[in-house]
């Protein structure tokens, strides 16, 4: 295995430094920056593994879900992905100790202000944690489901499991969008509590599946160039990048969608929380994220050559991913203010929670075949045609 | 000539063996080659030998194009050639121009991948091909994979084709003779054709008009003028006191229609003068209120003759008089408020600014009429 080599034993040396560095200024942060900051990048960073997870998690079940056979020999790099699930699921129960901090619904003010009162049967603490500890049940049991049992797969070559998978995948689709939609709505719409929009749910479901393909992507093409997906060819790649070049324009659809509809209303309390997003200092902000989300992957992606090259492909998914976290920023981070911080607290967790996040995948990188060598459909993977 | 070869045809039924042959036999250009296939079949276009099309450039320049297009023509009628305002949003309001932009890029782009597709890189119309009278054809259209070496030239060797094929894993191999009709277009066929759709759209349109004129079975779509709405002074259930009109809200003053802080044009006189500059488009839009509200009784130049006829028996002031002239411009400006005489108040029919650019216009009018020597200098 390559985890022994030289080369490989010093990035992982490098990225166990970053980690402590960034711990040591995380522990700084939450010690001299506000808390009310601190709790703020812990969410946005904890969001964003999870969504990473939880995206590639969905791809596992899509492919079972509609019995794609393409996909079947790049299956073990999303499940791999997937493994940031328990570590985020982890991260956002720390979070907990944050919500009385940085929720205003929490506030002893929440009593007297109506809206609030008036949402209180969803946001209160318990049903609050009720739901947290809902979630992340069912994640992780179906986690370990689609991943340990590829794994055990790869030994037992049991086709059953394969059939059982792919009944499990419509259960979880319900599942999946109910907890992406509670997610949504507890951890960053009810930042803001006294705002909504029915449509935020299925914005994050977007964010979470085009970075998912992103990050997929991405892991993909990094074990090819380390020639560990010798069998995996250009045309499993291109569907891939069409996959990932449908999705950038379902995510820039329904963000404009929601966008589009609070902007012709014109309601006072929906607004607000697009004028403090598009307005002023946050304007480089707003106008960043479709450049990184939409536009720059979605020319990348559009000829036949993009989709057929590392290098478009790789900078497509970069893209997608620098503009998941511009989103996620642009989300979470106006409720510290009219102007977007950036400073070196959000430098060491950012520091801290990547660290974090790529040895866990690296780790997971390491566990069993690279190819799910027991999948009965693998062979037909590899066969499939355009 | 009917001995002549068009084509030798090889079949498969693997997609696979039909790539690695197309691939095997295109150096030996033996001919043109060609493919029939009931699906897609990956790198075929390559196998055989077709360049990468350009189709997919077109369709994006056409997509680029129709989206700038849509941005345009919405700009310039929102903004330009019939501004209005809506729900208080800017003319030129881009987020609404969005979806009618995203259409006609679907639009422009779908019916440029459609229509060249058919008629700039497939070649139609054709109305018959060679390869339909085959006996292969059958097959071709259900499970079997064609190869096809096309004659270019009359030295072609149908007999080295056929071995090629056959070399190279086809199933089985035909001979496609050329047809006795040798040009695949004919005048004949395009005018049918043409004739055709003619009779189509006159049976269609003709059935409609039938339909929906001669014998009203389909009634016609008139929905937005049967919609629910009240016209003025249509009396209404819904509001409590059976108006459809809804009168102003209590304690508020519509724009340009300030109540007069006066209660007599005297005082106002004492009390206002003309706040607008004297510049020619306000002098025009006097000269407009003068003609459309005060001329028919004042006179053109203002000198108290109305246009009515005699039988109306006013008498409208002259403003050329000398009374009137020495009057200050807010006097004016309360008569137009108030009303004189029989003279009704104009209040409602004149904003603030209509009022004050007529106060210009009569200004204008008794200069013009007792002009001195100074003003021809």
């Amino acid at each position: 295995m390559s985890a022994t080599s030289p080369r490989s034993s010093l990035v992982r040396n490098l990225l166990v430094g970053l980690t402590l560095i960034g711990a040591a200024g995380t522990a700084g942060a939450y010690f001299s920056a506000s808390r009310e900051r601190f709790w703020v990048n812990w969410l946005l960073w904890t969001l964003f593994l999870l969504t990473l997870g939880l995206g590639n998690l969905f791809l596992v079940a899509l492919e079972r879900l509609v019995g794609a056979h393409w996909s079947v020999p790049m299956r073990r790099v999303p499940e791999r992905i997937a493994s940031l699930i328990p570590l985020a699921i982890v991260l956002l129960l720390v979070a907990f100790f944050g919500v009385p901090v940085i929720f205003p619904w929490t506030h002893p003010a929440a009593a007297h202000n109506p809206i609030l009162v008036a949402k209180a049967a969803w946001l209160n603490l318990p049903f609050f944690a009720i739901r947290l500890a809902v979630c992340a049940v069912v994640w992780m049991l179906f986690y370990r489901f689609y991943v340990r049992g590829s794994l055990r797969q790869d030994e037992s070559k049991d086709p059953a499991f394969t059939v059982r998978a792919r009944r499990l995948a419509p259960a979880f689709m319900v599942v999946f969008f109910f907890s992406v939609t509670i997610l949504a709505f507890d951890w960053i719409s009810g930042l803001e509590p006294e705002w909504y929009s029915d449509m935020f749910g299925v914005y994050l479901f977007a964010g979470t599946f085009i970075s998912g393909i992103a990050a997929m992507l991405l892991g993909v093409l990094s074990l090819m160039r380390r020639g560990r997906l010798p069998e995996v060819q250009t045309k499993h790649v291109y569907n891939l990048g069409s996959l990932g070049l449908a999705f950038t324009v379902f995510f820039a659809y329904i963000g404009f969608a929601q966008y589009m509809l609070i902007w012709y209303a014109n309601l006072p309390d929906e607004v607000i929380w697009f004028k403090h997003r598009i307005e002023g200092a946050w304007q480089p902000v707003a106008l960043l994220l479709p450049l990184l989300h939409f536009f720059i992957p979605f020319f990348l992606l559009i000829g036949s050559v993009g989709k057929k090259h590392p290098a478009p492909l790789r900078l497509a998914a970069l893209s997608i991913l620098l503009g998941h976290f511009v989103d996620l920023y642009w989300l979470i981070f106006p409720v510290l203010g009219p102007r977007p911080l950036f400073g070196w607290p959000e430098l060491a967790m950012a520091c801290f929670f990547l660290g974090l996040g790529s040895l866990q995948i690296r780790r997971a990188m390491g566990r069993g075949a690279d190819m799910p060598v027991g999948d009965p459909l693998l062979a037909q993977g590899l066969e499939w045609q355009v | 000539m009917s001995s002549a070869t068009f084509a030798v045809l090889g079949l498969y039924t693997d997609a696979h063996k039909i790539v690695d042959a197309a691939n095997q036999i295109r150096p030996r250009k033996l001919g043109r080659l060609e493919a029939y296939t009931p699906y897609p079949v990956h790198g075929l276009d390559r196998a055989i030998g077709l360049a990468p099309s350009g189709l997919g450039r077109l369709v994006m320049l056409m997509g680029v194009i129709g989206a700038g297009l849509a941005l345009l023509f919405e700009g310039w009628v929102s903004a330009v050639d019939y501004p209005l305002v809506t729900g208080g949003k800017a003319l030129f309001s881009w987020q609404a121009f969005v979806p009618v932009m995203f259409e006609v890029t679907v639009l422009f782009a779908t019916f440029t991948a459609g229509l060249a597709m058919l008629f700039a890189f497939n070649k139609l119309p054709f109305f018959g091909h060679p390869v339909l009278h085959s006996r292969a054809i059958k097959g071709i259209t259900r499970d079997k994979l064609a190869l096809s070496i096309e004659a270019t030239s009359e030295a072609f060797d149908a007999e080295a084709a056929r071995r090629a094929l056959l070399d190279n894993g086809a199933e089985s191999v035909e001979i496609v003779p050329v047809p006795a009709w040798d040009r695949p277009l004919s005048l004949v066929g395009l005018l049918r054709t043409i004739a055709a759709i003619v009779a189509a759209c006159a049976v269609a349109g003709g059935g409609l008009f039938a339909a929906e004129k001669l014998m009203p079975i389909v009634p016609p779509m008139i929905h937005m003028h049967e919609q629910p709405k009240l016209n003025a002074f249509q009396e209404s259930a819904f509001f409590a006191d059976g108006r459809g009109m809804r009168p102003a809200v209590a304690g508020t003053v519509a724009r340009g229609h300030l109540p007069p802080a006066f209660a007599t044009p005297e005082e106002a006189g004492t009390l206002l003068s003309n706040p607008l500059p004297l510049t020619q488009p306000i002098a025009e839009r006097g000269h407009k209120v003068f003609g459309d509200h005060c001329a028919i009784c004042h006179g053109l130049v203002g000198d108290g003759v109305p246009l009515l006829s005699r039988a109306y028996g006013g008498k409208p002031g002259n403003f050329l008089s000398n009374e009137i002239r020495a009057r200050p411009d807010g006097h004016y400006f309360g008569v137009l408020m108030l009303g004189k005489n029989a003279m009704p108040s104009y209040a409602a029919d004149l904003d603030q600014d209509d009022r004050w650019a007529v106060v210009h216009y009569i200004r204008i009018l008794q200069r013009a009429q007792n002009a001195k020597d100074e003003d021809l200098r």
